[in-house]
């Protein structure tokens, strides 16, 4: 233990528990997700698999882990078995940063706001060479849509992750949280649009319907995961739902107030995590009413509606920060 | 087709390229007879250029079962189920197209309450049909995972009150054999009327729903406006009718200009649109839905007494039998003009007919898609195929 | 739109045809087929209708030479798109080894109809521009919609 530094000591603690509650909190999101979905359709969802089907998950790793492991024949091989344990791993590695509790963070970065863009951009890459490497032309489209998606849609993430940025006067994200605290959240205010951008955005590199281009399975039969099966696609599809359940926390602390609690009760974790499961609730609602965008309707959306809406905010809230004290700031 | 035709309906004539060209550095994608989203056996090969269409090959035949032929071994009273599975989304039409078919080439009368009955059988598949195509468009849009499957499940529970009506009459959920030559073979139960009007009503509540779910939702009129456009002048001459050739404004309908059965007694009104585009052909069928709707419940409600056949009760497989003559047939299915062709004097003494042809509505909506596809993205090809609403049993038979 | 009387009139003033039936459609001269159709697509009829194709066996020590040889039966069917909505229905008899001229240059959709009964009744047409198999694969032998092709035929397992 001594030979250990202290602070990989503390990251290696909580980030193992952190984790370990995220990847909880996925088999959770996959059965809340199919509940839901089946009572939006007039059905049960998963019933057979422990008390109101609560183990379907662990049904579902154990169907995955005894399929055949398939490589293709003309497949890039290195590409191909890196690809889906990367996704998971920036993934997961972006929660690096967000504080759960009040100072509790696995790392509490100064530049907490950069980490989590930066692994976001990252994460398009093993979708891209998933697709690339499965020597599938359904898979090479899937990957490429992803591409184009994921870079397309950075932009706008970036820019209105800036404005609680600007707002707090800092890129750590647990300060952020601290001036939300001591204020007001952001969302409460000023930074309404913004979260709205971000939300859509961090939906889009999700690629959750209304985006999901890159695995659209009425047209790519499953898009970049067409040549994937047993884990290696099980992995994907955690990744998808680890994602999800990410940007819904980096969300939260960014403009919801992260830890911080209503109405003056106790802040703590527990803000943390229902405000997490609040947003994975609507972005789940939001994929099982809507149909998809097309390809070319999806960058339009982005270029021409939220990147110029998010560079006005961006100007904006640099403006309303360095008039506010001289307006008789509240 | 020809330069000269190509030049008259400004379309690309080089539509279907047989050989690859590989200067062209097109990417061949093929969409193949399994994909989710072909409905049913159905392949179109794609020259792709990036995203973008450039040519379209269809290929039919995949689900190509010999009907016409089987139907020259087998007798007239032993046509209704084999025919069944031609359109298997709306069978009470196919059965009741070879039935009239038959009963002109053998002229046998149909009495008034088996015209009804049969009018309104067909109204009803109308209905479910046209459900199903709802379901499967949210499917094809939205994928199986997703927005689509809500308004997948949403449109097959309300179809199962009509399959269920469908049973207590006939006793089958799908395939019937309920017509007959002269008319039907089961009579309607005591206490029908009143369920179908429950069921009608019910769907007729829903119908707002599904608009909600379809045609008022911002990304579904994104992905059907202005995609699939088909000029009036291609849809005729290719022969489509039904849906399709009333969205892009040609005013024609069976059911009103032709009138077969009860239709003479009853007020269609023909809905059509004139953009011609996919969000046109699903305007055009949901309100064919609410119109098909109305006509059911005043057929249940006028359905008249009297004998539900008037041809002689089936002892025998070859009781009917016709030395000559020919017929055409048709009569309006929810894809378009179904069409029965039958030439008598067959084999078994001339219990089976010399040639049968089924003029399929699907068949020639799908050759409509080389030229629809050109053009648009693989996102379009998946919308503007659903939108043509083919089913292949019925296309390849 | 010509209603029944006026089709029949049509086809006897300018087509030659003498009979009429209630039981069959009015047969013209195989080289009239095409201008007939011209003729009623100027007319109105622009809805392409139907073609089918049955082939006739040879009948011995039948009086007609179509008969006694063998020969094709193709019917066509032009629908008028108006109110009323009449169909046009003719048929044309040919020889096993004639050719009948392609609509394909009036009506687009002849083109997949006539590649249909080419696939299974083995009738030729004549100037159409891709004239192969619809349903059945392309290494297929024989029509199966010949009166005289068994419907058992096994067809060798292929790949």
């Amino acid at each position: 233990m001594n030979a250990i530094h202290p602070i990989v000591l503390h990251g290696l603690i909580y980030g193992g528990a952190i984790a370990t509650v995220l990847l909880t909190l996925t088999a959770w999101g996959i059965w809340f997700e199919r509940k839901f979905a089946g009572r939006m359709q007039s059905r049960l969802g998963p019933t057979l698999v422990g008390w109101v089907g609560l183990l379907q998950p662990l049904a579902d790793a154990a169907k995955l882990l005894q399929k055949e492991d398939l490589i293709p024949d003309q497949a890039d091989r290195t590409l191909y078995l890196a690809s889906p344990p990367l996704t998971v791993f920036f993934t997961l590695a972006t929660v690096a940063v967000i504080p759960v509790s009040v100072d509790v963070a696995v790392a509490n970065l100064p530049i907490g706001v950069l980490w989590i863009l930066a692994l976001g951009g990252l994460m398009v890459f093993p979708v891209w060479t998933a697709g690339w490497a499965s020597a599938n032309k359904y898979a090479l489209l899937g990957g490429m849509r992803a591409v184009a998606q994921g870079i397309s849609y950075e932009i706008p993430m970036v820019l209105s992750a800036l404005v609680p940025v600007i707002f707090a006067g800092s890129m750590d994200v647990n300060e952020i949280v601290t001036w939300q605290a001591e204020h007001h959240w952001l969302v409460l205010g000023p930074g309404l649009f913004a979260f709205v951008i971000f939300f859509v955005s961090s939906l889009a590199e999700a690629n959750r319907i209304p985006f999901d281009i890159p695995e659209a399975e009425s047209e790519l039969v499953a898009g970049v995961t067409t040549e994937y099966s047993g884990m290696r696609f099980g992995l994907f599809y955690m990744a998808e739902y680890l994602h999800t359940l990410v940007a819904s926390a980096v969300a939260s602390a960014l403009f919801l107030g992260g830890w911080n609690g209503l109405f003056g009760l106790a802040d703590g974790i527990h803000w943390m995590l229902a405000k997490t499961l609040a947003l994975f609730f609507m972005i789940t609602w939001v994929r099982w009413s809507l149909v998809r965008f097309r390809s070319d309707q999806l960058m339009r959306l982005c270029w021409i509606y939220l990147v110029p809406m998010s560079l006005a905010l961006v100007m904006v809230s640099a403006l309303w920060v360095y008039y506010e004290p001289m307006l008789g700031g509240h | 087709m020809t330069l000269a035709s190509a030049a008259r309906l400004g379309v690309d004539p080089h539509r279907d390229l047989t050989d690859y060209d590989p200067e062209a550095d097109l990417m061949v994608l093929n969409m193949g007879p399994q994909h989710p989203s072909t409905h049913g056996v159905f392949r179109v090969k794609l020259y792709l250029d990036g995203e973008t269409i450039v040519r379209a090959v269809p290929y039919v035949g995949y689900l190509h079962r010999g009907v016409e032929k089987l139907l020259e071994e087998l007798t007239f009273v032993q046509a209704t189920p084999i025919v069944d599975k031609n359109d298997y989304v709306s069978p009470m039409t196919n059965e009741q197209a070879i039935n009239m078919a038959f009963e002109a080439l053998l002229e046998v009368e149909v009495p008034r309450r088996a015209r009804y009955m049969r009018t309104l059988f067909a109204e009803m598949s109308r209905i479910s049909s046209h459900l199903l195509w709802l379901a499967t468009f949210g499917v094809d849009m939205g994928g199986a995972l997703g927005g689509g499957t809500t308004l997948f499940l949403h449109c097959f529970r309300e179809r199962e009150y009509i399959l269920d009506l469908f049973e207590l009459v006939t006793g089958a959920r799908f395939h019937y054999n309920t017509h007959t030559i002269g008319g039907n073979r089961h009579d309607i139960p005591a206490g029908w009327a009143k369920r179908v009007h429950q069921a009608l009503d019910l769907i007729a509540s829903r119908v707002d729903e599904y608009l909600d779910l379809s045609t008022k939702n911002a990304i579904f009129v994104a992905r059907t406006r202005g995609v699939g456009t088909l000029p009036a002048k291609l849809a005729l001459e290719l022969g489509i009718t039904g849906p399709i050739l009333r969205a892009s404004g040609v005013d024609h309908d069976l059911r009103r200009d032709a009138p077969f059965h009860a239709y003479d007694e009853i007020d269609v009104k023909v809905q059509t649109e004139q953009a011609g585009d996919c969000l046109a052909r699903a305007h055009v069928r949901i309100r064919e839905l609410s119109e098909s709707i109305r006509l059911s419940k005043l057929l249940v409600d006028g359905l008249p007494e009297g004998p539900i056949c008037g041809g002689r009760p089936i002892k025998n497989p070859t009781q009917f039998k016709a030395k000559d003559g020919q017929a055409y047939v048709a009569l309006e299915t929810p894809r378009g003009e179904l069409g029965t062709y039958v030439i008598g004097g067959g084999g078994n003494k001339g219990a089976s007919p010399y040639r049968l042809k089924i003029r399929p509505p699907s068949l020639h909506a799908l050759a409509a898609m080389p030229y629809l596809l050109v053009g648009g993205t693989i996102s379009d090809a998946v919308v503007i195929l659903g939108s043509l609403d083919p089913i292949m049993g019925e296309a390849d038979r | 739109m010509l209603k029944t009387e006026a089709y029949r009139a049509l086809l006897e003033s300018d087509f030659g045809v003498q009979e009429f039936s209630d039981k069959t459609p009015p047969c013209i001269e195989a080289s009239e087929h095409h201008r007939l159709a011209a003729t009623l697509k100027e007319r109105g009829y622009t809805l392409y209708g139907f073609v089918a194709a049955t082939h006739m066996p040879a009948v011995k020590g039948a009086a007609d030479a179509l008969e006694l040889a063998g020969h094709y039966e193709v019917a066509t069917g032009l629908r008028c798109p108006t109110a009323g909505s009449h169909i046009a229905i003719w048929r044309v008899r040919l020889g096993l080894d004639e050719e009948l001229r392609t609509l394909v240059d009036l009506f687009v959709g002849a083109d997949w109809q006539e590649r249909e009964q080419y696939d299974l009744v083995g009738v030729r047409f004549a100037d159409h521009p891709d004239l192969r198999r619809l349903m059945l694969p392309e290494d297929w032998e024989g029509h199966p919609l010949h009166r005289d092709y068994p419907i058992d035929t096994p067809h060798p397992p292929w790949r």
